[in-house]
């Protein structure tokens, strides 16, 4: 039980995350109405991309932007600056996230005009299973 | 049905966190995320590009064609929108 413990003061960032997950995933599987199920996929993007951004973390680090004179004499010390390279990679993960999303509600919205509702058992009943 | 949805999310959720195990501890220097290339970015950016803000100079010089793509998935996106919700005239 102390070892939980202490694994868990550790890497409250990892548990953290993987409930945010959960909360997303089980919004995405279990809700019947279509935009309940958008939420969750969001929720779902938010804890992963949390959870890399985390992984560049430094205990007592800076900012990535260094003073450029320091940089360019090579006197950068590598642990006082966090791993930029999960911010970047993350930017990318968003902005396909946000254009994911858009069509996302576009379709939705298509589906109200159609059907009239967004719950699913109702359009699939008004679909004909 | 919900409570399988309930047993298929908890399930995953301790999945993931019995992998957590084997990850670095919160805030470690030393963790292999930092350790490989990311150090050699951290010393060599400046010199190579001028750009003293780390993340733009990955995003900008780095990865230039990977940023003027994602500017094309925003364009499909758009594309797509605009499909999905034009009304066609009978």
């Amino acid at each position: 039980m102390e070892g939980l413990l202490e694994e868990i003061v550790a890497k409250y960032n990892y548990w953290i995350y993987v409930v945010l997950m959960m909360i997303g995933f089980y919004a995405m599987i279990a809700k019947r109405n279509l935009v309940k199920k958008l939420i969750g996929m969001n929720i779902f993007q938010t804890a992963i991309i949390l959870f890399f951004v985390s992984t560049g973390v430094k205990r007592d680090a800076g900012l990535p932007i260094v003073d450029k004179d320091l940089a360019l004499a090579g006197a950068i010390d590598v642990a006082t600056v966090v791993n930029p390279l999960p911010h970047v990679l993350m930017l990318t993960a968003i902005v396909v996230g946000v254009s994911v999303t858009g069509i996302a509600l576009a379709v939705i919205m298509r589906v109200y005009r159609e059907y009239g509702t967004l719950e699913e058992d109702e359009i699939l009943e008004k679909i004909g299973r | 049905m919900k409570l399988l949805a309930l047993a298929a999310t908890l399930l995953t959720g301790a999945l993931l966190l019995y992998g957590t195990a084997d990850f670095p501890a919160w805030g470690d220097p030393q963790s292999p995320a930092s350790t490989h290339v990311s150090a050699g970015y951290i010393e060599t950016a400046v010199q190579e590009t001028h750009t003293p803000n780390l993340v733009a100079a990955v995003l900008g010089d780095y990865r230039a064609y990977d940023t003027m793509f994602e500017l094309v998935v925003i364009y499909c996106a758009g594309i797509g929108v605009v499909g999905v919700l034009r009304r066609v005239r009978e």
